[in-house]
C-alpha cells in the first residue's frame, strides 16, 4: 500500500527520498472521476515525466501538485509536511505553463525578475541573478523584447528561466514543447535535461508523446483514465511493458492474445499463444490469466533459424519508410497479423509479397502483459 | 498584411471612404466652416476671417467658461476613473454568469433617451428626491437639502452617473482580455493578491480604462443637456454656450467657432488616449 510500485522505483532511487509523497489522491468534477486516488512518490532531484493519452488526468494531476486545483480526496506531502493548507504563492514550487503564460506587459528580462521582484530582492542582486538565468536559456540578447515579439521556442525559454529564477525545489511542466516543431523541440528536450542536471532541480514533466519521455526521463509513470498504469524507468517500460495499454504505448506493437502459460522455469515460461508455444524470458508472471504477449516489431527477424521462438507467415505488404522497412505479415495458420520493423539495407533484397516467410524473435525480446480484459 | 487588405478590396474601399466623406465628412465641415465667416449687422458675410476666433480668445466671460468646462469634464473623468475602474473590478471578480448579468444591466442605460436620464437624476437630486430621502433618512440632515440640484455639483453627479458605463464597460473589456493563466502564473512565482493586482492587473487593465477616460472627458466636455436641465445659472458650460449661440442667439458663425474650438479639444485629447492605451507591448 505504502509502496505502489517497489521493484521499477528502486532501480532508480538508490538513496534518494522522496521529495513529494502523494497518498490516495483523487480530484472529482461533479460525479466525473479526473484522477482516482492514487499513491506517487516524486524523489528529489529526478526528472519524473507524466505520460498519458488526452484525458488521463495529466493536466489535473500537475495542477493538484501546483495548487490550483483542490484534491477531492488524499494528501500531498512535501519535504515529510502535508501541503494543502500552503496556499499557491507559497509552496516552492514553479510552474512552465503549456502556452507560456508571459506576462504580455513586461520585457523577457521583466518576466524572468517578476519572481525575485515579488520577494522583494534587492534590485542589484535581481540584476544579476536575472543575467546568469538569461544565460542559462541563451536569452541575453532578446532580454528588452516583449513576449508578442518572441518566437515559440524563445517564449518558452522565458518561461522556463522565470520559473527556475525562484530556485524552487521542483518544476512543474505541463507539455511545454507540444507547440514547437520537430526540431526544435529535440533541441529542448536536450536543453531541458541538461538544465535540469546542473541545477539539479526536480522536474515532473507532462507530455503525452512516449519518445520524449524516453529521451529526457530518470523516470516515467504513464497514466490511463486518473490512474497509475505503470511506474519506472525508461527501459523498464520499453522492455519490461506491465500492461498491453503500457506495451502499445511504447511501440510493443505485436500483441499475442489470448495467452496461456503451459509452464513456468525459473527464469523461463512457456506460452502457449495463437501462434504456436512461445519461450519467454524473464521472473515468471505474477498472474496466469487474462494474459497477452507483447513483442516489439524490431525484435522480429526475418529467416532466423537460429532463433528460438519462429513464426510461419506470408508477406501482407511492405514498405519503405527510409531507415526502416516495416512489413507487414499474417500467420499462415491462424491468419493473425505480426508487424515487423527491420533496418534499410540496400545489399538485401526486400521480402516479396505473397511469399512466405519465417520470422524469430528471442525469448528475452517480449513481455507478457496484463491483457485487454482485466 | 494591411497592404493586402487593402488592395484586395479596393472597390469596397473607395465605396466606404465615399460614404464617410459625403455623410459625415462634408457636413460636418461645412458646418464648421461657417465659424470663419463674420457676421456683420445681424447678416453673415462670406469672406472667411478669424474674427470669431480672436472674439472668444479676447472675451473674459468665454474664456472662464471654457476653462470651468475643461475643469468639470476632468473631475467628472478622474471621478469616474476610480469609481468606473472599482466598479468594473467588482464585476469582473463575480462567477461568470453574474459578470454577465452586471454586465448586460450596465449596458442598457446606454439604449435609453439621454434626456430621460437626466430628468431621472433631477428628480433624485431634487428636494423630494431619492438622495434628500436618504440623507433624512439616515438622519444626515434635518431638513432636504436645496443645494443639491441647480449648481455645478449636480452637474458633476449627473454627469458622472450618466457616463459611468462608458467608463466601466471598457475596463471590463480590458480585464476580461487578461487570461486566467496569467493570473495563475502570478500567484505561481509567489506574488500576493495585491502585488498581483499592482504588477499585472492593473498594468493589462490600464489601457482600457485610459480609453473610458477619454469617452468620459470628451463627452462631458461637449454635453449641454445635463448643464441646461440640472445646472441651473453656476453651471453654465462651453456645450450651453455653443447652445445658446444656435439657439437663442441666432449667430451661428459664432457657434461654429466655438464648435471647433471644442472639437480640436477633442481631437487632442482622443489622440493623446491613443497613444497611452496602445503601450509597446502591445504589437
Ligand atoms: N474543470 C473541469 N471540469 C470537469 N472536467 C474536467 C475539468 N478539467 C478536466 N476535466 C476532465 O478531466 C479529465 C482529465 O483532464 P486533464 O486535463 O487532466 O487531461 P490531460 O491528461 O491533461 O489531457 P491532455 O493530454 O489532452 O491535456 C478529462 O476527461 C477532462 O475532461
Ligand atoms: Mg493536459
Amino acid at each position: 500500500m505504502d509502496a505502489p510500485d517497489t521493484d521499477s522505483r528502486h532501480e532508480v532511487a538508490g538513496d534518494r527520498t522522496p521529495l513529494l509523497r502523494i497518498r490516495g489522491l483523487g480530484v472529482r468534477f461533479q460525479d466525473f472521476e479526473a484522477i482516482r486516488p492514487l499513491d506517487l512518490d516524486v524523489l528529489n532531484g529526478e526528472f519524473l515525466t507524466v505520460l498519458g493519452p488526452s484525458g488521463s488526468g495529466k493536466t489535473t494531476l500537475l495542477r493538484t501538485i501546483a495548487g490550483f486545483q483542490q484534491p477531492t480526496a488524499g494528501r500531498i506531502e512535501f519535504d515529510g509536511r502535508d501541503i494543502a493548507d500552503v496556499p499557491i504563492n507559497r509552496r516552492p514550487f514553479n510552474t512552465v505553463f503549456q502556452d507560456y503564460a508571459l506576462f504580455p506587459h513586461l520585457t523577457v528580462r521583466e518576466n524572468v525578475a517578476f519572481g525575485l521582484r515579488v520577494r522583494g530582492i534587492a534590485r542589484a542582486t535581481r540584476d544579476a541573478r536575472v543575467e546568469d538565468a538569461l544565460g542559462i536559456v541563451e536569452l541575453e540578447d532578446l532580454g528588452d523584447r516583449y513576449p508578442a515579439q518572441l518566437s515559440g521556442g524563445q517564449q518558452q525559454r522565458t518561461a522556463l528561466a522565470r520559473a527556475m529564477i525562484c530556485e524552487p525545489r521542483l518544476i512543474l511542466l505541463d507539455e511545454p514543447l507540444a507547440a514547437l516543431d520537430a526540431t526544435l523541440r529535440r533541441q529542448m528536450q536536450k536543453f531541458l535535461k541538461v538544465v535540469q542536471r546542473r541545477s539539479g532541480i526536480t522536474f515532473v514533466f507532462v507530455t503525452h508523446d512516449q519518445s520524449e519521455a524516453i529521451t529526457v526521463s530518470d523516470r516515467i509513470c504513464v497514466m490511463r483514465s486518473g490512474s497509475i498504469e505503470q511506474i519506472g524507468t525508461p527501459r523498464d517500460l520499453y522492455y519490461r511493458p506491465r500492461s498491453r495499454f503500457v506495451a502499445a504505448f511504447f511501440g510493443a506493437s505485436n500483441i499475442l492474445e489470448p495467452c496461456r502459460i503451459e509452464s513456468t522455469g525459473e527464469d523461463t515460461t512457456m506460452v502457449s499463444t495463437p501462434f504456436g508455444t512461445i519461450r519467454v524470458d524473464g521472473p515468471p508472471p505474477r498472474v496466469r490469466e487474462g494474459l497477452a504477449l507483447a513483442v516489439r516489431p524490431e525484435a522480429l527477424v526475418p529467416a532466423a533459424g537460429d532463433a528460438c521462438n519462429r513464426i510461419e507467415c506470408e508477406v501482407v505488404s511492405v514498405s519503405f519508410v527510409g531507415s526502416e522497412t516495416i512489413t507487414e505479415l499474417e500467420h499462415s495458420r491462424t491468419r493473425h497479423v505480426l508487424t515487423m520493423k527491420t533496418r534499410s539495407d540496400p545489399s538485401t533484397r526486400q521480402p516479396v509479397v505473397g511469399s512466405r516467410l519465417e520470422v524469430g524473435f528471442d525469448a528475452a525480446a517480449c513481455a507478457l502483459v496484463k491483457g485487454a480484459r482485466e | 498584411m494591411t497592404d493586402k487588405r487593402m488592395t484586395g478590396h479596393v472597390p469596397g474601399t473607395i465605396v466606404l471612404w465615399a460614404i464617410c466623406i459625403l455623410f459625415i465628412l462634408v457636413p460636418l465641415a461645412s458646418f464648421l466652416a461657417y465659424g470663419f465667416l463674420p457676421v456683420i449687422d445681424n447678416a453673415i458675410v462670406y469672406e472667411p476671417t478669424l474674427d470669431n476666433f480672436v472674439n472668444i480668445f479676447s472675451n473674459s466671460s468665454y474664456r472662464t467658461t471654457f476653462l470651468r468646462t475643461m475643469l468639470l469634464a476632468f473631475e467628472v473623468s478622474v471621478f469616474n476613473f476610480v469609481l468606473g475602474y472599482a466598479t468594473a473590478y467588482f464585476i469582473w471578480r463575480r462567477p461568470p454568469a453574474w459578470r454577465n448579468a452586471l454586465v448586460i444591466a450596465l449596458a442598457i442605460p446606454l439604449l435609453m433617451s439621454y434626456i430621460i436620464k437626466i430628468y431621472a437624476m433631477r428628480g433624485v437630486l431634487g428636494t423630494n428626491g431619492l438622495l434628500n430621502s436618504a440623507l433624512l433618512a439616515f438622519g444626515v440632515v434635518d431638513e432636504p437639502v436645496s443645494a443639491l440640484l441647480f449648481n455645478l455639483t449636480a452637474v458633476r453627479i449627473t454627469l458622472s452617473v450618466v457616463l459611468l458605463p462608458f467608463m466601466v464597460l471598457p475596463i471590463c473589456v480590458a480585464l476580461e482580455r487578461i487570461a486566467p493563466q496569467v493570473l495563475q502564473a502570478a500567484a505561481d512565482l509567489g506574488a500576493s493578491e495585491i502585488q498581483t493586482f499592482r504588477w499585472v492587473i492593473l498594468p493589462l487593465s490600464l489601457p482600457g480604462a485610459i480609453v473610458g477616460a477619454m469617452f468620459t472627458f470628451v463627452l462631458a466636455s461637449g454635453d449641454f443637456l445635463a448643464p441646461e436641465l440640472v445646472g441651473g445659472i453656476e453651471g453654465f458650460t462651453f456645450g450651453r454656450l455653443v447652445f445658446s449661440q444656435f439657439g437663442l442667439a441666432f449667430n451661428w458663425p459664432l457657434g461654429a467657432a466655438l464648435s471647433v474650438l471644442l472639437m480640436v479639444v477633442a481631437l487632442a485629447v482622443i489622440s493623446v488616449a491613443r497613444r497611452l492605451s496602445n503601450p509597446r507591448w502591445q504589437s
